[in-house]
């Protein structure tokens, strides 16, 4: 499809130019050197040049607490919160948390449909961005490059003056309409330089899971691992939630409430009569592993990590995914080697 | 193990009773002091306080729920603690002090003697006084209400739990948690020391929320990794000894015999 150039210095034109006509989120600085999406009043605010946000996308679609229920126990009365589309162009998504909305489409649309997160993702346009590989990234190795425009109306893409963009659906032409995009043909850059990889495609990746389960480094990782649920809450493909009811003080009126929870977190399988059945640190670890590499990737046949390393990056102890999956991608082979 | 559940329903028209009793401890957990404004009538409104120095005279024989602030730190405190919960149903301990001893427990970092002669000087004769123990060391707590001071949002579903005969579940994960769910830069980015992920959470991450690092107020979580933590500070570049310092401010009971 159509593509064009925007040069650096009409970036904060072209935003304004979107807010003119939309609710826009794009990312910020939040704290001292970290980024989060946030709703966009100054044009100026928003970085599109960052190495990732601390929550994904997803925290708009499947928020971090949601009320379910508003009830009245003196009228035994319930009602149920409207839940509506989000009408907002979501720019500067990374292509990882795309892919990463596109597996939760999956996971909430099969079996049974989780209607508030399909209610709220209808009314999303995506403006995606390129982003340049940091320490921790490795998107590459479960085939998502930074340039994937996947799911995306427009997509920009980084330049030594500015952006190439592309206009890929119609809603994509709608946002740019009355904004003056100069025609670009130049090839493209396309060359993404991961530091981290992920050394097996996912076909292979379903079989050492298999023979990994009493592997060591599940003990090992418990070690220093302090099971503070860090790397499930900001995994853009994790999606467990708790539920829990309270009432006001007057006791007669309350809410239901949905947050996200966690499988690293100990009360995660904690079930009526206080039983806990994953009660090892190494055990949850092993889980949380297996759910992005097994358990569902043998249903779908795709990794359910998107490679965007914010688990490593944000876990205090420094535990590294890559180098457990790698760890145990080695190990497996060996034992081949040993056996064959 | 199962916690039992215990609730203080009496029964589906009588109010429950509540006495409320205060220990070692700076008072900042006191129902009146805390931040319930119209609230506070509210509350009252639900339950018979029958028994409240802070407020009233009047002294009962038994309660449905006890609320006790304080750590212990006397010998008459050990006597009366046994007498309230002889007298109640449900006890229940509120604010870091009651539940790990807080801040007061640092005393029992010290020889007691030691102790004793430099707040008590020549007098100290006259003050018989123990290493600060939280009450759960001397009776069974039912219920915990954490937070230093106690954290009022946990304090009200407590309350509401025990009146309306409902399960209370006190949180058991790290405030890392609901940094998480409030989306805040972890402080460690900044180089500095957070005790929240061996630290309960349920007061919705206060500190780390205005860019304050977690200093420990709500206590250890059941299973505290002390070693990762070690390692946590040590891979950071930070001081071990510090951040052992800070664990100890409300951790000194729990933490007793244990080191780095
Ligand atoms: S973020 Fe790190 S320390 Fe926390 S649960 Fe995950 S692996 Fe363990
Ligand atoms: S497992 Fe880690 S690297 Fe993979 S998608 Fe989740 S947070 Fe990102
Ligand atoms: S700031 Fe503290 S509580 Fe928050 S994530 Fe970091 S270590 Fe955990
Ligand atoms: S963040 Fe830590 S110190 Fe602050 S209130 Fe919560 S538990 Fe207490």
């Amino acid at each position: 499809m159509a593509q064009y150039f925007l040069e650096q210095a009409r970036v904060t034109d072209f935003i304004a130019h979107l807010l003119a006509h939309h609710t826009v989120y794009a990312p910020h600085h939040r704290g001292g050197r970290s980024f989060a999406f946030e709703k966009t009043s100054d044009p100026e605010a928003v970085v599109l040049d960052y190495p990732r946000v601390l929550n994904a996308v997803k925290k708009f679609f499947l928020p971090p607490r949601e009320v379910l229920l508003h009830f009245d126990l003196t009228r035994d009365t319930a009602a149920v919160p409207k839940v509506e589309p989000i009408d907002a162009v979501f720019l500067g998504v990374h292509s990882y948390d795309l892919a990463a909305v596109r597996r939760l489409d999956f996971n909430f649309s099969t079996g049974n449909p989780e209607r508030n997160y399909l209610v709220r993702r209808k009314g999303a346009r995506f403006i995606g961005v390129s982003y340049v590989p940091d320490k921790h990234h490795f998107a590459g190795s479960v085939g998502i490059d930074p340039y994937d425009m996947t799911g995306c109306d427009m997509f920009l893409t980084k330049h030594a003056d500015g952006w190439i963009v592309d206009i890929l659906t119609g809603e994509g032409s709608e946002l740019a309409a009355g904004f003056k995009l100069e025609a670009h043909d130049e090839p493209k850059p396309r060359r993404a330089h991961f530091t981290q990889h992920v050394f097996v495609p996912q076909a292979r990746l379903g079989q050492v899971m298999e023979a990994s389960y009493d592997h060591p480094v599940w003990n090992e990782t418990a070690e220093t691992c302090l099971s503070c649920g860090t790397c499930n809450l900001v995994c853009p493909t994790c999606y467990c939630f708790n539920v829990e009811e309270s009432v006001g003080i007057d006791c007669t009126n309350g809410h239901r409430e949905r947050s996200w929870d966690g499988c690293m977190l100990r009360g995660f399988t904690e079930v009526a009569g206080g039983e806990v059945f994953r009660e090892k640190v190494a055990a949850r670890q092993r889980h949380r592993v297996y759910r992005k590499f097994k358990y569902i990737s043998d249903v779908t046949g795709q990794p359910w990590c998107v490679g965007c390393g914010r688990c490593t990056a944000s876990c205090t102890a420094k535990i590294s995914i890559v180098e457990i999956v790698n760890r145990l991608i080695r190990d497996s082979e060996r034992d081949e080697s040993i056996l064959t | 193990m199962a916690k039992p559940n215990v609730t203080a329903k009496p029964s589906a028209t009588k109010k429950p009773r509540v006495a409320i009793f205060d220990f070692t401890g700076c008072e900042g957990c006191e129902l009146n002091q805390l931040n319930f404004e119209d609230q506070l009538l509210d509350i009252l409104a639900q339950v018979d306080i029958v028994e409240w120095r802070e407020a009233m005279d009047d002294k009962a024989e038994e309660y449905d729920i006890a609320f006790v602030e304080g750590a212990l730190s006397t010998p008459d405190c050990i006597k009366r603690i046994h007498d309230i919960r002889r007298r109640t149903k449900v006890l229940v301990a509120l604010g870091a002090c009651a539940v790990d001893g807080g801040v007061n427990a640092i005393k029992n970092l010290h020889p007691i003697e030691e102790v004793r002669a430099t707040v008590y000087g020549k007098d100290q004769y006259l003050f018989p006084t123990l290493p600060a123990l939280p009450l759960s060391a001397v009776v069974k707590v039912d219920h915990n209400v954490r937070g230093c001071p106690m954290t009022q949002a946990e304090f009200l579903r407590l309350f509401t739990s025990l009146v309306m005969g409902k399960q209370f579940d006190e949180p058991d994960l790290a405030v890392c948690v609901e940094c998480k769910l409030n989306e805040n830069e972890c402080v460690y980015e900044r180089g500095m020391i957070c005790l929240g992920p061996v630290t309960r959470a349920g007061c919705n991450s206060h500190c780390t929320n205005f860019g304050q690092y977690c200093i420990g107020c709500r206590g250890l979580v059941s299973e505290p990794n002390l070693k990762g933590m070690n390692e946590v500070l040590t891979s950071h570049g930070l001081a071990v000894d510090e951040a052992w310092k800070r664990l100890q401010l409300y951790n000194a009971y729990r933490l007793q015999g244990v080191r780095a």
